[in-house]
Parts: structure tokens; sequence; C-alpha cells
């Protein structure tokens, strides 16, 4: 798993597979290896599903359409959950976040 | 641990209504560009202060390089500064001005009729300029963050005001005796400044944070970029003062040694930034953007070229002259536009058409927008014409140059292809 911040292992595993179908439209790397996905919280008393997230660069063109798609993948993924996103840009990001499978496609490709 | 924003409103980057207009108008004044050049062909066998020759750079410079940085600018500014573009109207204005002055201008010189209506068209550019210069200040202002991209886009806009300002006040002199040479002794100073204040600083500006964001490339150097502002302005600011105030043309390599420092300089950013790229593969519209780093060389060179024949002969080279403004305009500015615009507009388009939609079925990419292998056509066809006509100016062949100007025109004619089938795109999902 990266290295995100979260209160439920097993379930955070399961909401990252599915982020890895969210792929940034530029780069063509999935937004889980690209390292934006900081933090995802369960809470199982409100059904919430708390994502914190960042974008490559802060006012980013691409940026609605990135976390519209994170909102929606998790809504899907947990139909009983409401997904609620949040974006931050402490620490911003930077390159050393992609992953080493991010990496090796970024590399390939 | 993380300091969030609190929400997802991302929804400050600009509108796509205020940046489309200037793609499409840059679009069709391109093609209108290169139909004049296959209509005027012969021209450039003559001297460069000729109507037509006139009216292809204006549309050129005003119609496709700077309405494409304008509409780029807009959506590009939030990216650069971090906070949102200040105001949509302002925009709008701009580009309501522009588009309306530029064919007056350009009429104006094609008839070279430089009365009421062609100084109108003047004006308006300056209206134009203004708001954009006002809208982005503001920006800037409102912005908590500071950075040498920005500094480079604003003081480029306030070098291209100074351009338009002096660019007015020679089509005055043309009617009045408002300067105490002719218009013609003062255009090698409007066009430097515009060239190299307005597109050099700009492009440099702008190239320095899409480059390495393109690329993912780790290299950053922000003492480095300062150093070629400083070179660019520095440089520029010593040209004014040696073309206003010495006729000695020995003094005209000191600003030629300044700026050419600045671009090798970008060139080593560029490279540094390659080499040290986490992707690997570049893609075609990259490759033609890398492309026109290279050939700011060449103008470069032939103002060497230039300098050292006016300081030794003191007679000037025509159609070097008539070279090194084609290549500018042609090679290297168009260079740029014909790689940058499908890597920026089909992002544009794609989060028109598809971000109410993004996550809830496979979509199109925003490289599938376009045809690629046009764009391969095109590209070839560009640089085919280029080369030829750069050629057919310096060897006085006017078939030679009817050939090139014929393929610039189909150039023209596949890159508008393209831009209307991005502007027409409508959903398709699976």
């Amino acid at each position: 798993m990266m290295n995100v911040i979260t209160n439920n292992n097993i379930q955070c595993t399961i909401a990252l597979a599915s982020l890895q179908d969210v792929v940034d439209p530029e780069i063509g790397l999935n937004i889980v290896d690209l390292g934006l996905i900081c933090q995802i919280d369960f809470d199982d008393a409100t059904n919430k599903i708390y994502c914190t997230m960042t974008l490559t660069t802060q006012f980013c063109p691409m940026g609605e359409s990135i976390t519209n798609a994170v909102k929606e993948t998790l809504t899907t993924t947990f139909p009983k959950y409401d997904a609620i996103v949040e974006l931050t840009f402490d620490p911003p990001w930077n390159n050393e976040m992609i992953s080493i499978e991010g990496r090796e496609f970024l590399n390939e490709k | 641990m993380f300091t969030t924003i609190g929400n997802t409103d991302t929804s400050t980057t600009t509108s796509w209504k205020v940046v489309l207009p200037f793609y499409a108008y840059a679009a069709i004044a391109f093609l209108v560009a290169c139909l004049l050049l296959l209509l005027s062909a012969g021209d450039f066998t003559g001297h460069y202060f000729h109507p037509h020759t006139l009216a292809i750079t204006h549309i050129m410079a005003l119609g496709w390089g700077t309405m494409m940085i304008l509409g780029a600018s807009h959506q590009l500014v939030p990216v650069l500064i971090e906070s949102k573009l200040y105001s949509n109207v302002l925009a709008y204005i701009s580009f309501a001005s522009a588009a309306i002055g530029i064919p007056f201008l350009v009429h104006g010189f094609y008839v070279f009729d430089v009365g009421l209506h062609t100084q109108c068209g003047g004006i308006l550019v300056i209206v134009a300029i203004i708001s954009f210069l006002i809208n982005l200040a503001v920006s800037m202002v409102k912005s908590k963050y500071e950075n040498v991209h920005a500094f480079f886009i604003f003081t480029a806009t306030l070098w291209l005001l100074t351009t338009a300002i002096v660019g007015l006040l020679l089509l005055y002199n043309f009617s009045f005796s408002v300067m105490p040479k002719n218009s013609l002794d003062y255009l090698p100073l409007h066009a430097h400044i515009g060239i190299v204040g307005w597109f050099l600083l700009l492009v440099i500006g702008v190239g320095s944070r899409l480059i390495p964001m393109f690329l993912i490339s780790k290299y950053n150097n922000t003492r480095q970029l300062w150093w070629i502002y400083g070179l660019i302005n520095g440089g520029l600011l010593a040209f004014v003062s040696a073309f206003l105030y010495t006729a000695n043309k020995s003094l005209l390599t000191i600003p030629l040694l300044a700026v050419g420092t600045a671009i090798i300089l970008f060139g080593d950013f560029c490279i540094r930034s390659y080499r040290q790229r986490i992707r690997k593969k570049v893609d075609e519209q990259m490759k033609v953007s890398l492309l026109s780093i290279l050939m700011m060389l060449l103008p470069l060179l032939s103002l060497a070229i230039i300098i050292t024949l006016l300081i030794f002969t003191i007679k000037e080279n025509i159609s070097l002259v008539l070279g090194y403004g084609f290549i500018i305009f042609f090679g290297w500015i168009t260079a740029i536009i014909l790689g940058m615009t499908f890597k920026t507009l089909p992002f544009i388009v794609w989060n028109k058409v598809y971000h109410h939609l993004a996550g809830k079925g496979k979509m199109p990419n925003p490289k599938d927008l376009f045809n690629n292998t046009i764009f391969k056509w095109m590209s070839i066809a560009y640089i085919l014409g280029f080369v030829l006509f750069t050629t057919g100016i310096l060897i006085h062949s006017i078939p030679v140059l009817q050939i090139a100007a014929a393929l610039l025109f189909v150039t023209s004619l596949l890159y508008n292809w393209n831009v209307i089938k991005l502007l027409l795109h409508k959903p398709a999902m699976s």
C-alpha cells in the first residue's frame, strides 16, 4: 500500500484499488501511483468516507475532473457511504511522491 | 497531518468560455496569414518595408502569436500564480478589442492606408493589452504566491504595451510628424521590443514552468531563471538606449550578447529538465515545442550576421533582414504554437465536455480528441514549407517561395482541421 494514512486498512486497500481506475489525463498514470491520495478515513457512525488528496499543481485545470472522479469512484465502490473529498497542498505534491510502480510505468511509456 | 483547504472547489480554473475564442481566432488568423503569404510570395524578393509584408507580419504577431498567447495565458496564469484570474469580464474586453482592432490594423497595412481606421485598430489593440495587464496585475496582487514565472509574464506584457504604443506613434508619424525621423527608421526598435520583450520573455517565463511540468522533471533552478530575466531585460534596455542615443552600431553587440547568453541559459535549463525527467516518453507535441527552443538560435545567428554586416559594410542586407523576420514569426513562434496548441487545447476541451462525467464511465483521453496523423502531416508540411521559404528568401527565387507558401498554407489548413475537430467535439462515452 502507498503511504496513505487511514483508520481502516482493509477498507482503504479496497478504496485504493478502485481509485487506480482514476487516471490523470495528462500523465496517463493513475492517481494512486501518482501519489495524489494522502488519507482515507471511514466513519461508520455517519457512513462517510473522508478522502484527503492533492493535485500535481494547485489550480490544476484538470483538478475538478479528478476530484469528481474520486468522489464518484468511492461512492460506487462503497454504496452505503457518502464520499467527502478534501484537497490539501500542505505539503505540496512533488515527484518523489510517485510510487515505484508509477516510476516504472513512466519509464516504460 | 495535512492542512486541507476544506473543499474540492477547483473551479478556480479559468472558464473555457474565456479561453476558447482566443484559440479559435488565432487559428483563423494563421490561415489568413498563410493565404496572404501564398498570394504575396513574390513580394519576399523585395524590401521588407512592403505593405503586404507589414500586413502579414502584424497578423502573425498579433492575430496568431499574441492572441494565442493571451488565450493560453488566461488559462495558465492561475497555475503560475496559484490564484484565480481576477476578472473574466476584462478577459472578454481584451478579446473583443483585439479581435476588432487587428483586422482594421492589418487591412490598413495591406492597402497601405494608415489613416483613421488603421489608427483605431492600433488603439483597440492597446485597449486589449491594458485590459490583460490590469487583469494580470490584480490577479498577482491577490495571490499570496510570488514567483519568477509571474514576473516574466507581467514584464513581458509591459513590453507588449510599449511595443503597441511605439507602433501607434509610428502610425501617426506617417500622417503627422510626431517623431524626429521617418517611421521606417524606428522599425527595428518597434520590432525588437515586441520580439524580445514580449515573445521571448513570455515564452521563457511560461516555458520554464510548463516544460519541467509536462516532462515531470526533477530539475528546478529559480536562480538561473532570474539571471535569464535580468539578461533579457538588461539587454533590451541597452538596445533601446543604444538605438535612441548613439549611432555606433558596434554597441548593438552588447544587447545581442546579453540576450544570446539568456537564450543559451534557457537552452541549458531545458536540457537539464529533459535529462532529469521522470517521464521518459516524450510526445510529438512536446517534441515540436522542444524543437522551437532550438529554433531560437536561428534568429540569433541571423541577427549576429546582420549586425556584423552593419558594422563592417554600413549597409543593410535586405534578404537577410527579411529572412530574420520570417524565421522569428513563421519559425520560432509558429513552431511553439503548433506544438503547444495540441498540448493545451485538448485538455481545455476535455474539461469542458467531460468534467461532469468524470468517474461515470470510460471516456476518451484528451490526446484522442484530435487526429494525430493529421498532426504529423501538418508537422512535415510545416518543416518543409519553413525551410523552403527561408531558402527562397535568401536565393530570391519566386517559384521556391510559391511552393513553400503553398506548403505553409497546407500546414494552416491541417492545423485548422484539428482545431475545429477539437472545438466541435461532442461527448463520446462507453
